[in-house]
């Protein structure tokens, strides 16, 4: 108990402190997660309003398999990544491995079907009429789209919200594909996994309060703004 | 550009029921046309497929005596029908920027949106909901936004689905006032209702809708005098 007290206190010092190594693996976490969720929310949306809003061949089985790809294991797509682009993939050329590109390729792996999935659900539920009415108003198709969209923009917003969630907390995909590798790959998952096989809670706390302040500043942002459009 | 359409041999099937199975319809220009029928008949669906929302399986639509096919039709309704919804989708934004809504879609420059906008919002006295959001409105209110936002794409058809159904009876008065000022300014109404003594004074045909197809019912000496200045109200024809 005494360990724990003392490791946390040790933790907060850390964070509180601006300890320029704690900071430099939040800075790397925030910046391929970020980019990873950047890249692909605009073509993650656009399937999403198709898959809700077409009438084609295939829909239902892409939208069966997109919400299978919900549960894909991080380490699975850490591995399907590494063999890509390690030296004998069909990738090996780019140099990529063990690299931000190749955690950032993982991350958009991952976070791919969860922003298509759950937008879908959310486009899905939304009202019909929106469509409709867009259309009878004389707006253009990709203007129509986007009023959709931003009718469901909360339901939207929740699902890049859990797919970045998900992304920057996961450690097998980021560990297989980015080596770890201190001030260049190491992210806070890694660093947590490596500083708790070495015994060093301190550090592995601190960044894990980091994880957990960051759920809850998300989830408050999108409470608020749900509260803000019910009182409106 | 104002014109008759003539829709033939529509179809629609859903499953295995054949909903829709009209020989012939025809909307003239400056017309006010009441579709009833029971409840499931298929009027929604009929109204869809007039304003280009709904496919129909097959249907030959004739604008100025030129067939269409369904995507040059479609696209042609699109373009000269507004549809209203019995309960009208209202955008999560202020009653302005919803009657806004179809001139910023088509490009209008800007303080050309703000000038109709509020004119049109004082020609149906609703310039008191400017700033509140629209989806807090009444049903009443909402049905009268979305006759606004209609007639200020100035269609050359408005198709009315339901436009008085569930409505108090103040509410129900004022939306036949506005449907009444827009007919009297030359606009062609398709309405579908059950209440058909409600729009009496101011339909020149009723159809009914029974078995997928359209029944043209004689409407006798109730046709309305549709180019009167008046404005009548049911609640004053009958008297209440």
């Amino acid at each position: 108990m005494q360990d724990i007290y003392q490791a946390t206190k040790e933790a907060l010092i850390l964070l509180l402190g601006g300890d320029p190594g704690i900071w430099e693996i939040v800075g790397i976490s925030f910046s391929v997660s970020l980019q990873a969720i950047l890249y692909i929310t605009p073509l993650s949306l656009l399937l999403a309003f198709l898959l809700a809003f077409g009438n084609f061949r295939g829909r239902r089985i892409l939208i069966s398999t997109f919400h299978t790809f919900l549960a894909i294991p991080a380490v699975v797509v850490g591995l399907t990544v590494y063999i890509f682009l390690s030296r004998n993939g069909p990738l090996g050329d780019l140099g990529l491995l063990f690299s931000q590109t190749a955690m950032v390729i993982g991350q958009m792996i991952l976070a791919f079907p969860i922003v298509v999935a759950m937008s879908h659900s959310a486009l899905q539920s939304s009202d019909r009429a929106i469509w409709e009415t867009a259309k009878t108003l004389g707006a253009s198709s990709p203007k129509a789209m986007f009023t959709v969209m931003y009718e469901a923009r909360f339901g939207l917003f929740a699902a890049v919200i859990a797919a970045f969630s998900r992304i920057i907390a996961e450690v097998g995909c980021s560990m297989m594909v980015g080596g770890n590798i201190l001030h260049h790959t190491r992210n806070i998952p890694t660093a947590i996994a490596l500083e708790t096989s070495k015994g060093e809670f301190a550090q592995g706390i601190a960044l894990g309060l980091v994880l957990l302040f960051l759920a809850l500043a998300l989830n408050l942002l999108l409470s608020s703004a749900r509260y803000r459009l019910e009182m409106a | 550009m104002q014109g008759s359409v003539r829709f033939d041999n529509v179809e629609k099937v859903y499953g295995d029921r054949v909903l829709l199975s009209i020989d012939t319809f025809t909307v003239n220009p400056g017309q006010c046309i009441l579709i009833s029928g029971d409840n499931g008949s298929g009027k929604t669906t009929l109204l869809k497929i007039m304003s280009g929302l709904l496919k129909p399986e097959k249907a030959t639509v004739t604008k100025n005596d030129v067939s269409l096919p369904w995507v040059k039709a479609k696209s042609m309704l699109q373009s000269e029908m507004v549809y209203l919804h019995q309960t009208p989708y209202m955008f999560d934004t202020s009653v302005f920027n919803n009657v806004a809504y179809g001139l910023r879609a088509t490009k209008v420059p800007k303080a050309q949106v703000e000038e109709k906008v509020w004119q049109c919002l004082r020609w149906a006295r609703l310039d008191h909901l400017t700033p509140r959001n629209a989806k807090l409105l009444s049903g009443g209110e909402r049905q009268r936004v979305a006759l606004t936002r209609a007639r200020i794409v100035n269609p050359s058809f408005l198709i009315l689905d339901e436009p008085t159904a569930n409505m108090d009876r103040g509410s129900r008065h004022q939306t036949y006032e506005l449907i009444q000022r827009l007919q009297s300014e030359g606009m062609s109404i398709v309405i579908s209702s059950h209440d058909v003594e409600f729009f009496a004074n101011i339909i020149d045909f009723h159809y009914f809708l029974e078995a997928g197809n359209l029944r043209k019912i004689d409407i006798g000496t109730k046709q309305r005098k549709h180019k009167s200045s008046a404005v009548v109200t049911p609640f004053q024809r009958k008297g209440r």
